[in-house]
């Protein structure tokens, strides 16, 4: 092996060595920091339940938002299961029940959710993506509910 | 009177069939080598996109709702500042200004653009360019007519996104369009080069000027969206890594390397090859953030009303432009003559600033199409802003480094290593300074420490280049000067900005006091108005901060068409620092505000590096050669 071969294999061997690295670096900060979306109907029949940051996405059941202070609960309905949430914070602009929601936090038991953030980034014709998604899946989607 | 509406239209079609007929012209004259015909050809065909673009504007101007799109995204309560700018802020609109920017730009080069010994370098730039243009009106005419009518004539337009309506939003998306849309212009000068074989330092000389204006309008572009979601959309912050933001981030970090790279190929005509990668990665990247942007795969704020057709359209459009373009690249790339630069030469360091950006790119596409590829098996997920912050964060630390070092150093040759001791001083002064500065706010943290010392590393050893080279600074290197700054001034303000801001989140009744650490906040008064368009609910708090005592006035927008609330932040700038007030509009029953408080640090140092990196850019256009 002459010299400059030796160099070449050296530098191949250093950057193979800096590629495992880096990706896994990589990979492992985009799993911890991927936050799954789910259903009610998805988590019902999950038979394992998510630990970490999750988000919930549904109507919000009508009749079922209680206030108290600052503390909100309420139910996330995709029309065959629910799951209810406890919320404490400030309720942002347009999430009233009968509407579309996202909501973002750690599951307490199976059917109920600790949320740490209300995500409402839609206005009155614009329902959430994943929302309209989820009622499609569950058979309840109603055109109007997109435009 | 329907009968002239309907005219309306067809005349609008009528020359948008024309002008794709010119612009055929234009291709087949240039088959048969009558270039200059086919440069006019182009430009007539350019001026009849023009012409409709203005008669778009024309039909959004006096709310003429037989045009679809004009009823789709107007009303006639609409200021009329906003009516116009409804032009651009739906799909077709916004394509048909796509269509005009590449129009623009191919004949601002053809009229600017007059060497007679490189005619046929020229009619070959404009070959491309006009095929681009075609590409897309094409797409634009089969997939979304701007000028479709409705018939009968509906009396009311169904309104524009209330969170659109905002001055700043209105200059946002031409800007970033007069960027991304400006790479077209490179990536025809690249593929013209190569066809031509004069892909070299004059090369990089011609094409400088059109390269840097289009990254210069897309660092505005970037920079207003980031401006507007500041104030306008009561986060608090400047940048969220929503996807749409991402989307505009990959082109500007391809298009940076690009014109490192080309400086290489200007100074010593190295790099050819890689440089006309580059460029077809940046144009490549800008059709993507489009395509991400319009074709509805997204879930953002950004997301407006799409149609997944059009996505496969757009995703076809990116290949057939990128298979090409690759395939032109391939069969006509010159070899480089292996040279081996010598680690400490500037041409190694261009290497790796290079380097780095495409990491920093592949990080940020990772991140951007991570769930649209998990979603084709069914999952829905979403990549929190901690994901991009940890990775780029120690790369970053290295890349303001080398940012420091790299300039220093001398082309082709190696650098006298005394020459160099100072900055081993410099860098320890940083450190130092950077220890103090964690040790007097008692916030002990490793990135915070880096981020401080390696930001403060690059101001100062441009400061010690700007002193050494005393009084008289060469213009030559000025851009190179201003824009590096604003990145140390950038990196500086972002690493402070996050370790020293915070928010808090409180509701509040009226005459209530609120207080956290030496603040104090009291809801004094409000008051409910109708204006325009939109209800609006005004507050008055007042702010007592240690000595200071002032106003914050934040106020929520009720819109009617269509039915949406915004909220106004109310912000209070001191030297340092931003206070800033965002509401929700209260229950109705009681005026129970929901409120949200941030104290942002330097967050004009932000703006301020932008500034500056905008500025030294815009310079460097006009910069003559060498």
């Amino acid at each position: 092996m002459n010299n400059k071969t030796k160099q070449r294999l050296s530098f191949f061997l250093v950057s193979v060595i800096a590629f495992i690295i880096i990706g896994k670096f990589i990979y492992e900060s985009l799993s911890k920091n991927t936050v799954y979306f789910f259903s009610p109907s998805e988590l019902y029949i999950s038979t394992e339940l998510p630990n970490g940051l999750i988000r919930i996405g549904g109507m919000v059941k009508k009749g079922s938002l209680i206030k108290a202070g600052n503390r909100y609960s309420f139910i996330i309905t995709d029309f065959k299961n629910d799951i209810s949430v406890n919320y404490i914070g400030i309720k942002p602009n347009l999430f009233e029940e009968g509407q579309g929601a996202v909501v973002e936090g750690k599951l307490s038991t199976r059917n109920s959710l600790m949320a740490s953030k209300i995500l409402a980034k839609h206005d009155e014709n614009y329902m959430p993506k994943e929302v309209a998604d989820a009622l499609k899946k569950s058979g309840d989607w109603n055109k109007n509910y997109g435009k | 009177m329907i009968g002239t509406k309907i005219m309306a239209s067809n005349f609008a079609n009528g020359v948008l069939i024309l002008s794709i007929f010119f612009s055929f012209l234009s291709n087949l004259f240039f088959f048969q080598k009558k270039f200059n015909l086919s440069i006019r050809l182009f430009n007539f065909s350019s001026t009849l996109i023009i012409f409709t673009f203005l008669l778009l504007i024309y039909f959004f101007y006096s709310s003429n709702f037989s045009i679809a799109a004009v009823y789709e995204n107007s009303h006639t309560l609409k200021p009329i500042f906003y009516k116009i700018a409804g032009t651009w802020g739906n799909h077709e609109g916004s394509l048909l200004l796509f269509i005009v920017i590449i129009a623009v730009y191919g004949s601002l080069f053809s009229i600017l653009f007059n060497k007679a010994e490189s005619e046929k370098f020229k009619s070959w730039v404009i070959f491309f360019q006009n095929n681009l243009f075609l590409i897309f009106l094409i797409f634009l005419i089969t997939t979304s007519n701007p000028f479709d009518i409705i018939i009968p004539r509906p009396i009311e337009g169904l309104g524009l996104n209330p969170i659109l309506q905002d001055p700043l939003l209105v200059i946002h998306p031409p800007f970033l369009y007069l960027g991304y849309v400006g790479f077209s212009l490179t990536l025809s000068l690249v593929l013209s080069g190569l066809v031509n074989k004069n892909l070299n330092s004059n090369w990089a000389i011609i094409s400088w000027p059109w390269v840097m204006i289009a990254w210069v309008f897309l660092t505005i572009g970037i920079t207003l969206g980031s401006v507007w979601a500041y104030y306008e959309l009561g986060w608090g912050g400047y940048w969220f890594w929503d996807p749409v933001e991402n989307a505009s981030l990959m082109p500007w970090l391809a298009g940076t390397a690009l014109i490192h790279s080309m400086l290489v190929l200007k100074l010593k005509n190295q790099m050819k090859s890689w440089t006309s990668l580059l460029a077809i990665i940046t144009f490549s990247f800008s059709l993507l953030g489009t395509f991400l942007v319009r074709s509805g795969v997204l879930n953002s704020v950004h997301a407006f009303a799409n149609d997944p057709d059009r996505g496969v359209f757009i995703l076809m459009i990116i290949f057939i432009i990128t298979l090409s373009s690759l395939i032109i690249h391939i069969l006509f790339s010159e070899k480089n003559k292996p040279i081996t630069n010598f680690f400490l030469s500037k041409e190694s360091f261009v290497n790796l600033n290079n380097l780095f950006l495409l990491f920093f790119l592949f990080v940020v596409l990772l991140g951007t199409i991570y769930p649209i590829i998990l979603s084709i098996f069914d999952q829905t997920i979403s990549v929190g802003p901690v994901y991009y912050n940890t990775i780029l964060a120690p790369f970053v630390f290295i890349f303001l480094i080398l940012m420091s070092l790299g300039p220093l150093l001398k082309w082709s040759n190696k650098i006298k290593l005394q020459a160099l001791y100072i900055y081993i001083f410099i860098f320890i002064l940083c450190l130092v300074l950077s220890i103090i500065i964690i040790v007097l706010s008692n916030s002990y943290d490793l990135i915070l420490f880096l981020g401080i010392a390696s930001s403060l590393f690059l101001i100062f050893s441009i400061l010690s280049e700007i002193y050494k080279g005393s009084i008289r600074i060469k213009p030559f290197y000025l851009p190179r000067l201003l824009s590096h700054m604003g990145v140390g001034i950038f990196f500086l303000s972002i690493f402070l900005n996050s370790y020293y801001s915070y928010t808090k989140d409180f509701e509040i009744k009226i005459n209530e006091t609120k207080n956290f650490d030496n603040l104090s906040l009291k809801f004094v008064d409000h008051s409910i108005g109708k204006i325009e368009n939109y209800l609006e609910m005004k507050t008055k708090f007042e702010i007592r901060s240690g000595k200071e005592v002032f106003n914050l006035e934040p106020s929520v927008r009720k819109y009617f068409q269509p039915n949406q609330i915004t909220s106004e932040t109310s912000i209070k700038p001191t030297f340092f620092s931003n206070y800033y007030l965002a509401i929700n509009f209260p229950d109705s029953q009681s005026i129970i505000l929901g409120a949200r408080y941030y104290y942002n640090y330097l967050i004009h140092g932000i703006w301020l590096g932008l500034l500056l990196i905008i500025f030294g850019g815009f310079l460097s256009v006009f910069k003559k050669r060498i």
